[in-house]
C-alpha cells in the first residue's frame, strides 16, 4: 500500500503541474523588425474566422515569394486566446494572428504582438481608416495590427411582432421599454430582447454607446470606470427592465436562446453586423423569412453607437519573419481579392474603404425584410469616439460574466458592475500597473 | 475528475504471497526494464512539478501603463498567500467539499449496493448487467457534460418538461441546483467504474467462508453485510483514495456547464481557477502556487484516507 500512496501522490502533483509545463515562461524571441523592401518566405497564420484558409490560398497564388500555412484555432469561448497567448510566450505562436479588438490592448501590454511601423506602408492602410477604428489598433504613437471588420453595434427585430404590438422601430430606449411593454400586453409570453449574461462586450457596447468610458489614460496611470456614471444609468435601465421581465435573461448562443428565437419567445436581438448569420441559421426552419429586420440601436436622445466585436490582424512577437508577416496582413486588410476569396461568410462590415461592397455581393441578405447594409453604414457613422479598451480585457470581461452569475438569485446588473470594477483595479494593481478611480 | 486511471484491484485474500526474489543478475533485469518508465516519468512528472515550484516563488511586475517588459522578481511565498487570500478560491475550495460531501456517500455506496447486488445475481446475467452498469463510464467526459447540459437546460430538456407536466417546477441550472447537478454527471459517470472494481474484489472472497455462512443459516443479505461487505473494505479504501483526487481535479464537466449558464463562474472549482489564473490573468506564477496548493491539498486527503483505512483493516 505505502508504495501506492506515494505514487498516486506523486501523480496527482504531477498532473496538476502538468498545466502549467505546457506554457512556460520561455524568454521571448526578440526579433528587432527589419523592413525588408521585397519579403520573402513561410510564415503562419491563425484564425478562428471562417473561411480564412481560402484567403491564405489565394494568397499565396497571387505570388510566389512568400508562402502562408493556416491553421484554424477555437474561437475566444473555446480557449482560442488562451492557446494564442500561450503559444506566444512560448515562442512558438504564428507569424501572423487574429485578434479582437478588446483583447488587442492586453496583447500589447503583455508584449505579444509587434508595432507595424516601418514594415507596412501606412499611406495606403492605417491613414486610410475612419478615426474611431484606427483608435482600436493603435497605442501610444505605434500601430499594432491592421482592423479587418469594424462591426457597428445594431439590433434586429421581428417586424411582425412589432406591427402586432402596435409600436414603430424603437429609436430611444425609452421607446424602446414602451414597446417591449406593449408587446408584453399583446404576447404575454415574448420578450423584445434577451440580456445575455455572457455578452460581456455587449454591455461594454451598451455603455460606450451612452458616453461611458472604461478606460483612459492620464500622466502614466490608467484610469478604470467599469461604473461611471453613465454605465449606471444604462445598468439601471435594464436591470429595470429584467424585473418587470420585459427582457429575458439568458446565456447568448446557447441552446435555450436559439429556441427562443425560433419560437417566438425573444423577438429581437442585440447584436452587430455579424448576428445576421446566426439569426438566419436559428429562425429559418420557422418560417421567419422576411421577418427579420436591422435596425440602428435605439439611443439616450442623440443617435450614437458603438463597436461590437471586430478583429485585427496583426504580426506577433515569435514572428521570425515580420516583414513577410506585415506584407500578408496587409494582404488581408485591404486587399480586394482577400475578400473575394473569403466567399459568403455573412454579412461582413469591413474596415477599409471600399471592401464592404465586396463583401456584400458575396453575401445574400434577402432573408432580411430590409437593407441591413444600409442599417450597418448609418450604425457605422454614429460611433462614439474615444472609447478605449484596457490592459486587461479578460479580467473585466471573467468579473462581469461572474458577477452577473448571480443576476437570478437576488444579484443586480449594477451591482454586478461594481464588482467588475474592484476586480479590474485590484488585478491591474497585482499586475503591478498605476491605476486611479 | 478527469484521470481517474484504472487500478490494479488487490487481492484482499492473498497477502504478502511473493516475497522478493531479485538477487545478481535479476536486479540487473530489473533495472533495464524499469529505466524507460522513469526516465517518460522524470521528464513528463517530475520535472514539470518541479518547474511549478520554482514558478511559484516568482512574480511578474510591471509599472505604470504596464506597456513594455515586465520584471521578473524572487517574491518568496507571495503568491502562495495572495492565493489563500482570494475569496475566490476559498469559496471553490468549499464549494468543492461541499460537493464531495453529496458526491462520495451518493456515488461509493451506490457502487457497494449495486455490486453487491452484482454478485448476488444469477451467473448468467452477470455479464449483461456488468456492461450496464459500465456503460456511461464508456462515454468521455467531455461528450457526457454536453448530453447533461442539453438534459438540464429549460425549455429544451424532456426531463424538465416531464417534471413540469407533473407540476415539478425546477431549474437544474441555476445557482442553488447547479452543484447537484454536478454532483449527478459525477455519480452518473463514475458508479458503474466503481461497481466493477468492487465486484472483483468479491468475486476473490473464498466461497467456502460463504458457504460456512450459509450452514450457520445466514440468508443472502446478512452475508451481504455481515461477510462481503468487510471483506471488500480494502478494494472500498482504494476507490476512497481515487475518488478523493479524481474530485479534486473537478473541471470537465462545470467548464461545459458554464456554457449554458452563468451560475458557475470562471473560478468556480479550484483547479478552474488556476486555469483561470494561468490563462485568463496570465498569471502563471499564481496558477503555479494554486496548483501545488491543490496537489498538497489532494496528498494530504490521500494520507488521512489510507491512514483511516489501514486502522480499519486491522481492526
Amino acid at each position: 500500500m505505502k508504495r501506492r500512496n506515494l505514487l498516486v501522490g506523486t501523480a496527482s502533483l504531477a498532473s496538476s503541474a502538468l498545466l502549467l509545463a505546457a506554457c512556460g515562461t520561455g524568454p521571448g524571441t526578440s526579433t528587432a523588425p527589419t523592413p525588408a523592401a521585397d519579403p520573402s518566405g513561410s510564415i503562419t497564420f491563425w484564425s478562428s474566422l471562417a473561411g480564412m484558409d481560402k484567403v491564405a490560398a489565394a494568397f499565396n497564388a497571387s505570388q510566389s515569394k512568400i508562402n502562408v500555412t493556416f491553421e484554424t484555432i477555437p474561437n475566444a469561448d473555446s480557449g482560442g486566446y488562451a492557446k494564442l497567448s500561450t503559444a506566444i510566450t512560448a515562442g512558438n505562436g504564428p507569424d501572423v494572428s487574429t485578434i479582437e479588438y478588446p483583447q488587442l490592448p492586453q496583447f500589447v501590454s503583455n508584449g505579444q504582438v509587434q508595432p507595424l511601423d516601418g514594415l507596412i506602408d501606412k499611406s495606403a492602410t492605417v491613414d486610410k481608416l475612419a478615426g474611431e477604428i484606427r483608435s482600436m489598433v493603435q497605442f501610444g504613437d505605434k500601430t499594432y495590427g491592421l482592423p479587418y471588420d469594424a462591426a457597428p453595434m445594431v439590433m434586429y427585430y421581428r417586424q411582425d411582432m412589432l406591427a402586432k404590438a402596435g409600436v414603430e422601430v424603437p429609436r430611444t430606449w425609452q421607446e424602446f421599454e414602451d414597446a417591449a411593454k406593449k408587446l408584453k400586453a399583446v404576447a404575454p409570453d415574448s420578450y423584445l430582447a434577451s440580456f445575455n449574461p455572457n455578452q460581456v462586450p455587449a454591455t461594454a457596447g451598451l455603455a460606450w454607446q451612452a458616453g461611458a468610458k472604461w478606460f483612459g489614460t492620464s500622466d502614466d496611470s490608467w484610469e478604470v470606470g467599469v461604473n461611471d456614471e453613465a454605465t449606471r444609468k444604462v445598468a439601471g435601465y435594464w436591470q429595470k427592465l429584467i424585473d418587470n421581465k420585459l427582457v429575458k435573461v439568458s446565456q447568448a448562443f446557447s441552446d435555450e436562446w436559439s429556441l427562443d428565437l425560433a419560437n417566438s419567445t425573444v423577438v429581437g436581438v442585440i447584436g452587430a453586423n455579424w448576428s445576421a448569420t446566426g439569426i438566419q441559421k436559428r429562425t429559418e426552419a420557422s418560417g421567419q423569412k422576411g421577418q427579420w429586420i436591422a435596425a440602428e440601436m435605439p439611443n439616450w436622445g442623440t443617435p450614437a453607437g458603438a463597436f461590437f466585436g471586430g478583429s485585427s490582424f496583426n504580426v506577433t512577437k515569435s514572428s521570425k519573419n515580420p516583414a513577410a508577416a506585415a506584407k500578408f496582413v496587409e494582404f488581408l486588410t485591404t486587399n480586394q481579392e482577400a475578400i473575394k476569396a473569403r466567399g459568403n461568410t455573412g454579412s461582413a462590415f469591413l474596415a477599409y474603404p471600399g471592401l464592404t461592397p465586396v463583401a456584400q455581393q458575396a453575401y445574400d441578405a434577402s432573408y432580411f425584410g430590409n437593407d441591413i447594409y444600409d442599417v450597418f453604414e448609418k450604425a457605422y457613422s454614429t460611433v462614439s469616439p474615444g472609447w478605449q479598451w484596457g490592459p486587461s480585457w479578460d479580467l473585466t470581461n471573467t468579473a462581469l460574466k461572474d458577477a452577473y452569475g448571480n443576476l437570478g438569485t437576488g444579484g443586480t446588473v449594477p451591482t454586478a458592475l461594481d464588482t467588475a470594477q474592484k476586480a479590474t483595479v485590484a488585478g491591474l494593481e497585482q499586475a503591478g500597473l498605476s491605476v486611479k478611480q | 475528475m478527469a484521470t481517474q486511471a484504472p487500478t490494479a484491484v488487490p487481492q484482499p485474500a492473498a497477502p504478502q504471497r511473493r516475497r522478493s526474489t531479485a538477487s545478481g543478475t535479476g536486479g540487473r533485469t530489473a533495472a533495464l526494464f524499469l529505466v524507460p518508465f522513469f526516465a517518460v516519468f522524470a521528464i513528463a512528472m517530475v520535472a514539470p512539478v518541479i518547474y511549478a515550484i520554482v514558478l511559484s516563488f516568482y512574480a511578474q511586475q510591471k509599472s505604470g501603463l504596464g506597456f513594455g517588459e515586465a520584471k521578473t522578481s524572487f517574491v518568496g511565498f507571495e503568491n502562495y498567500l495572495q492565493v489563500l487570500e482570494s475569496e475566490s478560491f476559498v469559496t471553490g475550495i468549499a464549494r468543492l467539499g461541499l460537493y464531495c460531501a453529496i458526491y462520495i456517500p451518493c456515488m461509493v455506496g451506490g457502487a457497494v449496493v449495486f455490486a453487491l447486488l452484482l454478485d448476488a445475481t444469477v451467473a448468467r446475467a452477470r455479464k449483461l448487467f456488468q456492461l450496464l452498469v459500465f456503460l456511461p463510464h464508456a462515454v468521455p467526459g467531455v461528450i457526457a457534460a454536453l448530453i447533461w447540459a442539453y438534459l438540464y437546460t429549460p425549455g429544451i430538456s424532456p426531463v424538465v418538461q416531464a417534471l413540469q407536466g407533473g407540476g415539478i417546477q425546477v431549474n437544474f441550472l441555476d445557482a442553488h441546483m447547479v452543484l447537484p447537478a454536478i454532483v449527478n454527471i459525477g455519480v452518473w459517470e463514475w458508479t458503474g467504474y466503481n461497481v466493477i472494481i468492487l465486484f472483483t474484489a468479491l468475486q476473490a472472497v473464498p466461497r467456502e467462508i460463504l458457504e460456512a455462512a450459509r450452514v450457520d443459516g445466514a440468508g443472502e443479505i446478512r452475508a451481504a453485510v455481515s461477510i462481503k461487505f468487510p471483506l471488500i473494505l480494502p478494494a472500498l479504501s482504494v476507490i476512497m483514495l481515487f475518488t478523493i483526487i479524481g474530485t479534486l481535479q473537478l473541471f470537465t464537466e462545470p467548464s461545459i456547464i458554464a456554457k449554458a449558464t452563468p451560475s458557475i463562474t470562471s473560478t468556480w472549482v479550484p483547479n478552474m481557477w488556476a486555469y483561470d489564473a494561468a490563462f485568463i490573468r496570465h498569471n502563471l506564477n499564481q496558477a503555479a502556487a494554486a496548483s501545488i496548493i491543490i496537489a498538497a491539498l489532494a496528498a494530504f486527503l490521500s494520507l488521512v484516507v489510507t491512514r483511516f483505512s489501514s486502522r480499519m483493516n486491522k481492526s
